[in-house]
């Protein structure tokens, strides 16, 4: 595998980044931003939508930063612990990711922004030429969406972060800054449902950091992750959950790997809340009807939907304390 | 035991304490010593049989070659001799050969599944600046493959190409860049033809088979190789007291070997080929390059780098070699060739995807009577070992138990996917998962404990199988004994809560292949080793045997340090070319240590015996009273008199130079005359049981496995160290294969998982505690009477697990691998057909002895003694399969019972009940249609 040739850019603050950016696009140039470069680099070695420029999000200082309620982009997995303030949930979220080695470079910003997943696309250009191309890969060639075929205007690769969940129970919010300057928005409405376009980022903006309310520090927190091994792997199906202890009104539930975009079930939960009450069972149900997984990770979508039966009761059960 | 000066040029008394030399005495370190140590290392008598008056217990009995024991090396846990070059990174992998000037090759690989090449045109290609070679299958007309029967491999591809990533052509340009360009400038003009992906649809007629053999072509099917075989009285499959019925779908795996395929070409200036590549099989490639190249194997070097791990992987000449070779020839520089990993999936060899069925019965008194195997296998676009393999799939199930009667079908095809292969148990460890849990359901029927099952049903040391293997030492039954007290298993079978269980699994592998298949075996032998030793001392030794990381070279480092007394960082093995080399098969069939230190002893007692021969000449007594210790040779009754190692070396020196020897091995005339009677015989065979624990997460399906307790009969561990690794390193590719790999071949037929991330081999954390239990046997035939530890021990891991989740659930799972999704499938299943709702509710299964418990407990504890007397050789009466159903042993079997049956081909009457494979007996050859017609 050959890296494509790509010109990398080091902007050492905002200011200079969103200038570089707007000036690539002024010009015509497409860009990738990369933060540690573990999703991104070995797509490139795929030839999976490289572009000439990448810009380095590293030595932007504010990017690094880490506090309890704030979380820059730059932060690598392996900082997201309890010995640094990081809430519990997410340093138990964090923990899950890939392995060790792959925490050391990979980073809150990038794990966020992780592109959308599945077997028609993650492959290399030989296999891709064999299937006629992919339409999310190879977008200049016409091709059709193998995992769905005969549509072509969605994409449903499957977003496979595992932070983000986590982030959204607790109440999370993103700023995002650009050429149009800066906006914060809750991580829910960060994600769009689209496996091609997967959030709301516009051309030359990028996630700077995350931002949570004090009232996250009140709440506790259940990730279950659904996996074949115990490292490397990507979540199969994932469910976070968090809620103020005693307080049923607070529980928030997210959903991850199911779907193009990790989604927060704030209707669902209020709807069962309402009628049966904190009841694991309920809840299980009313997230599994919500999901619709499709055919494109290593585990059937019929078992995964099952799963977030399974793993939705188990997160409740634990916010319970049983 | 006191320790002895060595005899230096200069005695201890004459050298000076001022560091300045005695006029006329040499004081350079003491001879042979090799280092800074002056004196001779005591006997170590722990490590010499006490068949030869040492302490190293021999509970077997003794062996041919305990006098060649000198209590240097064998037996001794030691790190491998390649180990420093490989932790240190020094070791030089296929891709670390870099060549001045080398250019480099990349393969265009096919598109399509199936499709004929119409037109290549290749001008584009040419003139793109940089590309300086290009090569299409036109250009190596000549067809290869790694079994002579079955040679149906080209370079690239001449006519069709079989599979997606089957290769094209190639193209060798001064950088990566460049030969990547080049390959979208191919204009290739295809007519794509229908693909075949499922096994079943194989066996049916085709409009355009994917081979074509002529006059030995089944029908228009794509059946590659169809197996019959039928031995014993099939009366008794009627009316049985127990029955078991499995049908398997086991799919495909790859060995995953750390290092893809690299090879780097070149002619030199004397215009001889130079090819380095990792293989296991150096020597067929070296064929294999010869009739691809239309040159003399003597004007090829073929150089075996380090193999970064193998498993089966690398036994086959593989297409790309031939393409750096034909690239380097018409470019004039060295070329390298390395791959991606989707291209090692492309590439493949794996283990075949299995369809297999089993039935098999049980009389009244608890003896098998019938195993009854049907094997359909799925072998991609080409034949590779698949010959053997269809037959491996049914005759390595003929022991180790003693059967009634055996019958066996298989069928192999082509199909459009990359090939299989040979891979680590080759051919064996299906069927055994199979036949290993149809025991356990058939124990579990008949309410009696699967272990008593087993040890009341084994063939003894020195024994005949129903197909005519012979087996020779035999440690199934301590293996059995030794893994149910480790693992406490009377305390837990069957008693274990819901969600935890545990069970057992047997394995039997061969030790070494008895018939080498490319010359005739009566004359010519296995393997030879050329033994050489010079002035200084150290030992050099030239085979052929490639060490993929199994340790090969150490092996026949230490049997040649245990025979000479020399440490063993004296003896240097040179394995790397064919050039100084002598011929061997290569590293497959487990044969390397069996066979390869066998010849290296022979040859080393030969250097030994010059030795004592110069030392009689010098002592004036005879070898039979010399004692050969490290680097000293001495009277047997006076350790005083003596000689040093150098000074008999340099007298046996005396007008003729260099010590040179060479010692052979062959095995002896074994096995049936039936058809197929040559595949699975072996030498000699290993013997494995394995205990498995495992959880399984009953709302999730997510099995782990947590405890392993591994019993191997290795014949004699000449280095425990290695089979440990060995056993471990089998455990974690057989709980690959049985939880979690696959190749996965999606609705269209691509291989959807070519890649390390999503080709799910187990990580560190879903490695089980193994707890490595090694059984010396003593093989009468073996290198100090060892047996291979290579394959064997991957076996037994599939059942034992598979077996333990039935403890644990109660449910039957028959696809592998037990993925979450496929547990979780047979639970919602179970669960429907109980009528209950939670998993957790699930009853665990219980075992309460039947009446047969205490016959098949007493017979296994009489066989125990019988079995022990006949591996010390103090029964050495004639037994052969059948003498447990009351079978005369000196007579034919077929004279003394009506049903009696040897077969290799099915009865018209049979036909109609054959499983999948057996359909392939329903189509008739080519040659015998035109016959009909």
């Amino acid at each position: 595998m050959l890296m494509p040739p790509f010109e990398l850019h080091h902007p050492a603050s905002v200011e200079d980044a969103v200038a570089l950016a707007a000036s690539l696009l002024e010009a015509g140039e497409a860009f990738d931003w990369v933060a540690g470069g573990t999703d991104v680099l070995p797509n490139y070695k795929w030839h999976i939508n490289p572009k000439p420029h990448v810009i380095s999000l590293a030595g932007i200082e504010s990017a690094h930063a880490l506090s309890p309620l704030e979380i820059g982009c730059m932060v690598p997995l392996a900082s997201l612990t309890v010995a640094n303030g990081v809430h519990p949930l997410l340093a138990e979220a964090a923990a899950k990711v890939a392995s060790s080695l792959i925490r050391k470079s990979a980073t809150v910003g990038g794990n966020l922004c992780l592109d959308t997943r599945c077997f028609w696309y993650n492959q290399g250009e030989d296999w891709r030429r064999s299937i006629d191309w992919c339409h999310k890969a190879d977008c200049g060639t016409g091709a059709d969406c193998r995992v769905i075929p005969n549509q072509n205007t969605l994409c449903v690769a499957t977003y496979q972060g595992d932070l983000a969940p986590n982030f959204m129970v607790l109440g999370a919010e993103v700023v995002l800054v650009g050429p149009k300057g800066e906006r914060t928005l809750p991580l829910h409405e960060f994600y769009a449902l689209d496996g091609m376009k997967k959030n709301v980022l516009e051309e030359g903006e990028f996630l700077l950091k995350v931002v949570l309310p004090e009232t996250a520090l009140e709440r506790t927190g259940s990730y279950q992750k659904l996996r074949v091994r115990d490292s490397w792997d990507f979540p199969e199906a994932g469910i976070a959950a968090s809620w103020i202890q005693g307080q049923p009104e607070s529980l928030a539930l997210a959903s991850t790997a199911l779907e193009s975009i990790p989604r927060l079930h704030a209707e669902e939960v209020a709807q069962v809340l309402q009628t049966d009450g904190m009841n694991g069972s309920a809840l299980a149900k009313a997230v599994h009807k919500a999901v619709k997984p499709v055919n494109n990770t290593a585990l059937p979508p019929r078992y995964r939907r099952s799963m977030v039966r399974t793993l939705t009761k188990r997160a409740v059960k634990a916010l319970m304390g049983e | 035991m006191g320790s002895y000066k060595q005899q230096p040029g200069a005695s201890s008394a004459e050298i000076r304490k001022d560091g300045k030399r005695v006029a006329g005495k040499q004081s350079f370190p003491p001879p042979g010593s090799g280092g800074s140590d002056p004196s001779m290392r005591p006997r170590d008598l722990d490590f010499i049989p006490e068949t030869v008056g040492g302490r190293e217990p021999k509970p077997a009995g003794d062996h041919i070659h305990d006098r060649a024991r000198t209590g240097t090396s064998v037996g001794k846990a030691m790190p491998l001799v390649d180990s420093n070059a490989k932790v240190t990174g020094q070791a030089w992998y296929g891709d670390d050969v870099r060549l001045p000037g080398e250019l480099i090759g990349k393969i265009l690989r096919s598109p399509h599944h199936y499709a004929r090449i119409k037109s290549i045109d290749t001008s584009k290609v040419e003139a793109l600046p940089g590309v300086v070679a290009v090569a299409t299958g036109q250009d190596a007309p000549n067809r290869f493959g790694v079994l002579p029967v079955t040679k149906d491999e080209h370079a690239m591809a001449v006519e069709k190409v079989r599979h997606v990533g089957d290769l094209v052509a190639c193209v060798a340009a001064v950088d990566e860049a460049t030969a990547i360009e080049a390959l979208s400038l191919f204009e290739i003009e295809w007519e794509v033809l229908e693909p075949v992906f499922d096994p079943k649809e194989g066996l049916e007629d085709h409009d355009e088979p994917i081979h074509w053999r002529g006059k030995y072509h089944l029908a228009r099917t794509n059946v590659q190789k169809r197996v019959f075989q039928e031995f014993g009285d099939r009366s008794l499959v009627n009316n049985p007291h127990a029955a078991s019925h499995g049908s398997w779908t086991m799919l495909g795996v790859h060995h995953g070997f750390t290092e893809p395929h690299a090879v780097v070409a070149h002619w030199d200036p004397n215009g001889r080929l130079q090819l380095y590549t990792p293989q296991q099989v150096p020597h067929y490639t070296h064929r294999a390059l010869s009739t691809v190249l239309d040159v003399p194997m003597h004007q090829i070097n073929v150089i075996r780098t380090f193999v970064g791990g193998g498993f089966g992987g690398k036994s086959d000449p593989f297409p790309h070699e031939m393409c750096a070779a034909l690239l380097a020839r018409s470019s004039g520089k060295p070329v390298r060739i390395t791959f991606d990993r989707e291209e090692v999936y492309w590439i493949n060899r794996g283990r075949h995807p299995s369809h297999i069925d089993v039935k098999m019965t049980a009389d009244e008194e608890g003896r098998i009577s019938s195993f009854d195997i049907d094997a359909l296998i799925d072998g991609g676009g080409f034949a590779s070992f698949g010959h053997v393999t269809s037959y491996y799939n049914g005759v390595l199930a003929t022991a180790p138990y003693e059967l009634g009667s055996f019958h066996y079908t298989g069928a192999r095809v082509w199909t459009n996917k990359p090939a299989s292969g040979a891979m680590r148990g080759h051919g064996a460890v299906n069927t055994r998962c199979a036949v290993e849990v149809g025991l356990d359901e058939m124990a579990e029927s008949m309410q009696v404990d699967p272990i008593d099952l087993r040890l009341a049903n084994l063939l003894p040391p020195h024994s005949r199988t129903i197909s005519g293997f012979r087996i020779t030492s035999n440690g199934m039954r301590e293996a059995l004994e030794r893994v149910r007290e480790g693992s406490n298993w009377d305390e837990k079978f069957r008693q274990l809560p819901l969600g935890k269980g545990i069970g057992i699994g047997c394995g039997f592998f061969i030790s070494g292949s008895g018939l080498p298949i490319h010359w005739d075996p009566k004359n010519f032998p296995h393997a030879t080793v050329h033994i050489q030793v010079d002035m200084d001392g150290g030992v050099t030794v030239h085979t052929g045997a490639a060490d993929i990381g199994q340790g090969s070279t150490t092996a026949v480092a230490q049997v040649v340090s245990e025979v000479l007394a020399l440490p063993v960082e004296m003896i240097h093995v040179r394995s790397h070319e064919s050039d100084t080399s002598p011929v061997d098969l290569g590293s497959y069939s487990s044969r390397v240590t069996f066979m390869n230190a066998n010849a290296a002893i022979r040859a080393a007692i030969e250097i030994r015996d010059q030795l004592l021969n110069a030392a009689w000449q010098m002592l004036g007594y005879h070898p039979n009273v010399l004692v050969l210790n490290d680097r000293r040779i001495y009277y047997k009754h006076d350790p005083s008199i003596g000689v040093s190692y150098l000074e008999a070396l340099h007298k046996a020196q005396e007008d003729k130079g260099a010590l040179i020897a060479r010692g052979a091995y062959r095995s002896p005339p074994m096995g049936g005359v039936h058809k197929g009677a040559a595949a699975g015989l072996a030498p000699a065979y290993s013997f494995s049981a394995y205990v498995a624990e495992v959880d399984v997460d009953v709302e999730t399906g997510l099995v782990s496995c947590t405890n392993v307790w591994a019993a191997h009969d290795c014949g004699k561990a000449l280095n425990p160290l290695a089979v440990k690794g060995q056993i471990i390193g089998s455990c974690h590719m057989g709980l690959g294969q049985v939880l979690t790999e696959k190749m996965v071949y999606g609705r269209t037929g691509h291989l959807q998982n070519a890649n390390l991330l999503e080709y799910k081999i187990p990580s560190v954390h879903e490695m089980p505690h193994v707890e490595a239990i090694i059984v010396e046997s003593s093989d009468p035939e073996g290198p100090f009477g060892a047996k291979e530890a290579g394959e064997g021990p991957l076996l037994p891991i599939l059942p034992a697990v598979v077996n333990a989740v039935y403890d644990a659930i109660g449910i039957r799972l028959r696809d592998l691998p037990l993925t979450p999704d496929v547990v979780y499938n047979g639970i919602e299943k179970h669960l429907k057909k109980t009528g209950l709702e939670d998993p957790l509710d699930l009853p665990s299964p219980r075992l309460q002895h039947g009446t047969l418990q205490a016959t098949l407990k007493a017979r296994g504890e009489s066989h125990r003694e019988r079995d022990r007397l006949r591996q010390r050789s103090e029964d050495t009466s004639a037994y052969v399969n059948g003498v447990l159903f009351g079978f005369d042993p000196d007579r034919p079997l077929a004279d003394q019972v009506e049903g009696w049956r040897e077969a290799d081909e099915p009865l018209p009457e049979q036909l109609a009940e054959l499983g999948f494979a057996g359909r392939a007996w329903l189509k008739k050859e080519q040659r015998h249609m035109e016959d009909d017609a």
